[in-house]
């Protein structure tokens, strides 16, 4: 019954979305007050329907109601109960009310919070949301309703969760990265409504920055999660695949930073206006075709759902109409739209056009990388696939000029920059960089000139740089004490994530460099030596898990003196209903390497194949991760956001009037 | 000029959405093998289980056949065996190409024969023994040529000796009724034909 009520829940929840999506739009245009004030309480009640399917589908996994057969196909009633949640979002049919859920809370969130703006606006914006729900609660309810019974006949038992989503990192990496695909939708929407009301002076620029922050925020520890979850679960030790999901999470998080950068450029200086419009449409434009990717089976994925032509079409037509749409309105408004700032060659403007340059170019070479096979074969010109030696060649020459330009980008000025008084700032940073570079590869005892050398030079570069630009500006308020209270958090943010980048290159080359791996045939009591450790076997017994069985190996890990460092735990993990087989890898991590075990196959003659590795710095790639995320939280904090913005009253009117 | 301009990611998107459409309706797994409608390469391979014998292309013609690319390593390949075998029992004739994985450099492991026969005995023994014989392919040489990415794969050659289908994965009921039954029976219709 519990699941009928969810069903009701969600139709109620599409009733009200088709109201959103009308009314608060209708009273923009007719200038009828009444009818925009429904905008806050219709998104309210969206979010509340949401919340009670989402709480509906949760209901029908705990209790194992296999009449369901969303929790038949995904469930069973030996999974542990914090995995039958997690399987309540495990398949097509769960993720996308998770998703709705996600959608109509930022909707809700944007109702809340936006009290400074003006009505007109704010009807606009939770109008265009409304459209964004209604077409994705349509698509649950009408093409993959994860309420659908399959009474009379059901089974006693569920086919299990897919047991590399029985995972912690499974638990949190949907419901983030979900929040950040969809909080580009709240992005999409200030933009649209920008368009809509053809103005587009900085205001929309700065409401929509911090709503951008959050969206990007959550993307970005949504796709390090991910990362961090194929690392250690997997059991091969790679941390990204160029995968053609993972591409499809990657897309809008590079146009999301570059959209960060360009808003800055509109709300500061009034200009980029028609390039960060169009940055908010592709944002969420690219998460809406990653969906697309994901749900209809086009291109070949580890991660894809089941696909279904059915559901594709539905997808492409809504794409079709939030895209196209939004495209064409872009086309028809934005040609009276005139740039009056004037700038320098060397100015901040053109840093930041600079940084947007980059970044779209790498979306560009994601995006024909991750296509460009299905272009080829509709094309009638036959099978090709692209892998990691593309993507990995094309970014090692994107990020060379672009880790150059951010470590000098937040020294320049806005309009016009002088040379002369950045030269000794910057010629000390360089210094610095190749003393910490080359110090860093002696103590290595590796000083040649490799990948590694490139990517800790520009590291430096950049973390050295964002850190003295920091001390720099906090020394102009008098003194530094003074200045670290006196900064804005959002300056803060930016230093923080800067880092955070710097971090993450030195992670990703120091640990394509230096990584060493073994497949090896072990008996108990073997012993090998990796890059300095002596990795030892010292027993392999059964294990008994509550869905699972398999066994479990026991690995000494000594350093070149004999002392112990550790005792590494792997598991192969035989799941009893999916039959699948899984490598639990055990992983011993300092900042500095990661040793890496992953239990293989059972050999002939009592040995086991194992998998060892060792891993510098690998851990700084998720580091880095976390402090772009991290920065994206402090810039957040920043007054500037929290301060009402209220125009005139009169204005409104106005606006009213013209609308 | 400057409106066009604004019409371009318009333009692109609509591009992309043809794209899609008709990617839509086609299977993103299918594909084709690069060595379909040649002949099968050269090669000079000795028998798994008989070394002195060498089997050589010219002496694979005359009749449409399967040729089966596994290794006891291999789990699926183990479970098709036994499907196989009824294949072979309706008169299917299917010749193994036996994908010896590479040995550890490192561990100074050596590639012992007597060893592989005995396993591979054992394991025909267990699930049963579709084949006529198997070509050890020490050196992955002919996997290689013919385009071979893991195992089990199957490769249907015509009584000439030319490649005419490749499937990647298992063969099971469903894969032989509805893919390459229909292929086998066309060439094994042609046998003797010139080409």
């Amino acid at each position: 019954m519990i699941a009928e009520y969810g069903q009701l829940a969600l139709t109620f929840a599409l009733a009200l979305s088709v109201l959103l999506a009308f009314v608060p739009l209708y009273g923009s245009f007719s200038g009828n007050q009444r009818a925009l004030l429904q905008a806050k309480p219709l998104a309210i009640g969206l979010f509340l329907f949401c919340l009670l399917a989402k709480l509906a589908l949760i209901h029908a996994f705990l209790t194992s109601d296999f009449s369901v057969i969303n929790v038949a196909t995904n469930s069973s009633s030996i999974l542990p109960w914090y995995y039958q949640i997690t399987a309540s979002f495990g398949s097509h049919e769960g993720s996308m009310v998770l998703w709705i859920l996600m959608l109509s809370g930022w909707t809700a969130a944007v109702s809340l919070f936006s009290k400074g703006l003006p009505l007109l606006m704010q009807g606009r914006i939770l109008g265009v949301l409304g459209l964004i729900n209604l077409g994705f609660i349509a698509f649950s309810l009408f093409m993959s309703n994860p309420f659908a019974r399959s009474l009379p006949f059901y089974p006693v038992e569920g086919m299990d969760l897919n047991p590399l989503l029985q995972d912690f990192g499974m638990i949190i990496h949907p419901p983030l990265l979900y929040m950040g695909y969809v909080g580009f939708a709240v992005s999409f929407a200030f933009a649209i409504a920008a368009l809509i009301g053809g103005k587009f002076d900085s205001t929309w620029a700065r409401w929509a920055r911090p709503w951008t922050l959050a969206a990007w925020l959550f993307l970005t520890l949504g796709i390090m999660l991910g990362s961090w979850w194929a690392y250690y679960e997997l059991g091969w030790g790679g941390w990204w695949f160029w995968d053609p999901v993972e591409n499809a999470s990657f897309l809008p998080w590079l146009v999301g930073t570059a959209l960060l950068h360009s808003l800055a450029v509109t709300e500061k200086r009034g200009t980029f206006k028609s390039w960060t419009v169009l940055l908010a449409l592709g944002a969420f434009s690219l998460s809406l075709v990653g969906a697309f990717l994901v749900r209809s089976g086009v291109l070949v994925s580890v991660h894809s759902f089941a696909s279904d032509p059915d559901r594709g079409i539905f997808l492409l037509v809504f794409l079709l109409l939030v895209i196209g749409g939004s495209l064409a309105l872009y086309a028809s408004r934005m040609n009276s739209v005139r740039s009056q700032a004037r700038y320098q060659l060397f100015s901040r403007e053109v840093m930041l056009w600079g940084n947007n340059v980059f970044l779209l170019t790498a979306t560009l070479v994601v995006f024909l990388g991750t296509l460009f096979p299905l272009f080829h074969k509709e094309l009638g010109l036959g099978s090709i696939s692209i892998g990691e030696p593309f993507f990995n060649q094309m970014f090692y020459y994107l990020t060379i000029p672009f880790a150059l330009l951010l470590g000098l980008g937040p020294w320049v000025r806005w309009k016009q920059q002088q040379v002369k008084p950045l030269l000794g700032p910057l010629s000390l940073i360089a210094v610095a960089s190749l003393v910490l570079a080359l110090g860093t590869m002696a103590a290595m005892q590796s000083i040649q000139a490799n990948l590694a050398l490139m990517g800790l030079l520009l590291g430096a570069w950049v973390g050295i740089s964002a850190l003295y630009e920091l001390y720099q500006r906090m020394s102009q308020f008098g003194s530094v004490t003074q200045g670290a209270f006196k900064l804005q958090a959002s300056h803060y943010g930016m230093t923080i994530a800067h880092i955070g980048f710097a971090v993450l290159v030195v992670g990703v080359v120091m640990t394509k460099t230096y990584s060493v791996e073994r497949d090896v045939r072990m008996q108990v009591n073997d012993s090998i030596s990796l890059a300095g450790y002596q990795f030892t076997l010292l027993e392999v017994y059964p294990l008994k898990g509550a869905n699972f069985g398999g066994e479990a190996a026991e690995i000494a890990v000594h350093n070149s003196k004999g002392q112990l460092i550790t005792q590494l735990h792997a598991e192969k993990r035989l799941y009893t209903i999916q039959r699948m087989v899984m490598t639990e890898a055990a992983v011993h991590g300092r900042l500095s390497r990661d040793l890496y075990v992953s239990l293989g196959e059972a050999l002939p003659g009592d040995a086991w194949a194992v998998r060892l590795y060792v891993k510098p710095f690998v851990r700084w790639i998720w580091l880095g991760g976390l402090l772009m995320a991290l920065g994206a939280f402090v810039a957040l904090l920043d007054k500037r956001y929290r301060r009402k913005i209220i125009p005139a009253a009169p204005a409104k009117a106005t606006e009213l009037a013209n609308a | 000029m400057r409106k066009l301009l604004f019409y371009v990611p318009l333009a692109l998107f609509l591009t992309l959405v043809l794209f899609l459409l008709s990617g839509l309706f086609s299977d993103p797994m299918e594909r084709e093998s690069a060595t379909t409608n040649k002949a099968l390469p050269a090669f000079s391979l000795p028998d798994l289980m008989n070394p002195a014998q060498q089997w050589q292309p010219g002496q694979l013609q005359g009749e449409t056949f399967l040729l089966n690319v596994w290794g006891t390593w291999c789990p699926t390949c183990n479970a098709e065996l036994s499907y196989m075998t009824e294949l072979k029992q309706q008169g299917v004739k299917i010749v193994g190409l036996y994908y010896l994985l590479p040995v550890d450099p490192l561990l100074g492991e050596r590639f012992d024969l007597a060893e592989l026969q005995a396993d591979v005995n054992n394991k025909l023994q267990q699930h049963g023994n579709p084949y006529q014989f198997n070509i050890l392919d020490a050196q992955r040489s002919l996997a290689l040529d013919l385009g071979v990415s893991g195992a089990p794969e199957t490769f249907i050659i015509d009584s000439n000796g030319i490649v005419r289908a490749h499937h990647i994965g298992d063969i099971n009921p469903q894969v032989w009724r509805n893919k390459l039954a229909p292929l086998y029976q066309q060439w094994r219709a042609q046998d003797g034909a010139m080409p």
